[in-house]
């Protein structure tokens, strides 16, 4: 009898820690450990991480007066969180494509993306990625990483996104790339290898 | 003899998380301000008279900001590592806070550490700003709609602005 209690208040113990450890985590992803290392050689870095709690709570306060606010509201308090992630560097070449692969394999991990833009230009060394998420069919996460020679810049949205309502959160910081993510989109699509989106079912992360 | 062992046990187990919770809660802007003082050797000036300074912030923006909380570090001269502050910071805090918004550059001479948390119909603000060889540090409770009508106005005279 005694055991069983000693083994029900090492039980409970573990539980409280177990607790108060998951606490601190949020839905969205932990930092890639490239992220670190393209932090510590970048000049200037910027994190905006939004997560599910702090869009609810955003959109308690939109009032939706406009119409694009209205649209914004909609969108985001539907969203698990928006992961916006800026690399400046002061020269060129202080990351590789390596690096590059290794971020878009660390956030492709986390699901079934598929690649809706794919643009390359072997001249300047810039390229961009727009990836979507499928979940039954619908839209349910995007990833944009976007590569110039001195600036590095990753956005990641999870949950249900509308492509049309997307260009209206491009005031919030960091996201400035979804403003002409839809007219680059449809620019892209014919002369880069750039592939709809297809429907998988049964995504579920 | 069984239970001699048992008990102190019991009580180890119970104590552990405990502490580790304790120390995890018993944060807030004081906790912070003192582990910064405490790992990079520094003094931080308490702003004399906040409290009347917030009442005044309170009374003149209708609400819209009350609870301030100002510390001030000036010659900081010590190497921070960004990713230790952020560490120390968030572990500080306490529980409910969000870092929304790192902002590192000079390899991290500068940062900016924005968290927030929802208090009820209200918003916490938390602040810090490292600029060189100084540190501010800045706890708030925001009204969202009055901050929202503040960035508006803002927002309207910037577009005013380059439209002329």
């Amino acid at each position: 009898m005694r055991s069983r209690v000693a083994v029900w208040i090492l039980g409970l113990a573990g539980l409280a820690l177990a607790t108060g450890s998951a606490m601190a985590q949020s839905g969205l992803p932990l930092p890639s450990p490239v992220e670190k290392e393209l932090a510590a050689r970048a000049s200037n870095a910027t994190e905006v991480t939004l997560g599910k709690n702090m869009l609810g709570f955003a959109a308690k306060f939109m009032d939706g007066k406009d119409k694009d606010e209205e649209a914004v509201k909609h969108l985001i308090e539907g969203l698990d969180g928006i992961y916006v992630r800026s690399y400046e560097f002061e020269k060129e070449g202080q990351y590789s494509a390596v690096d590059v692969d290794k971020l878009r394999s660390y956030f492709e991990a986390g699901g079934e993306w598929s690649s809706i833009v794919r643009e390359r230009d072997k001249k300047s060394g810039e390229s961009t990625d727009v990836m979507m998420k499928m979940v039954n069919g619908q839209p349910h996460g995007l990833f944009v990483l976007d590569a110039e020679p001195k600036e590095l810049s990753i956005v990641l949205i999870l949950g249900p996104v509308k492509m049309e309502d997307l260009s209206k959160l491009s005031g919030i910081g960091g996201l400035g790339v979804l403003g002409d993510l839809e007219g680059n989109g449809n620019k892209n699509k014919d002369k880069d290898k750039a592939k709809g989106p297809k429907a998988k079912t049964g995504g579920e992360e | 003899m069984r239970r001699i062992v048992l008990i102190p046990i019991c009580f180890l187990a119970l104590a552990v998380p405990v502490v580790v919770l304790a120390n995890g809660f018993s944060g807030g802007f004081d906790a912070v301000v003192s582990s910064i003082e405490m790992r990079y050797h520094v003094h931080a000036e308490r702003i004399p008279f906040l409290g009347l300074v917030s009442f005044v912030a309170r009374a003149s923006t209708h609400d819209g900001v009350r609870g301030m909380h100002v510390a001030e570090i000036e010659d900081f001269h010590a190497d921070v590592n960004g990713e230790e502050l952020n560490k120390l910071v968030s572990e500080k805090l306490g529980p409910g806070w969000e870092r929304v918004i790192r902002e590192t550059s000079r390899n991290g001479g500068d940062q900016t550490l924005i968290f927030m948390r929802p208090e009820g119909s209200r918003m916490g603000m938390f602040i810090l700003d490292l600029d060189g060889h100084e540190m501010d540090v800045v706890q708030m409770s925001v009204d969202p709609e009055h901050f929202s009508e503040s960035i508006g106005k803002y927002e309207h005279h910037h577009a005013d602005g380059d439209g002329e």
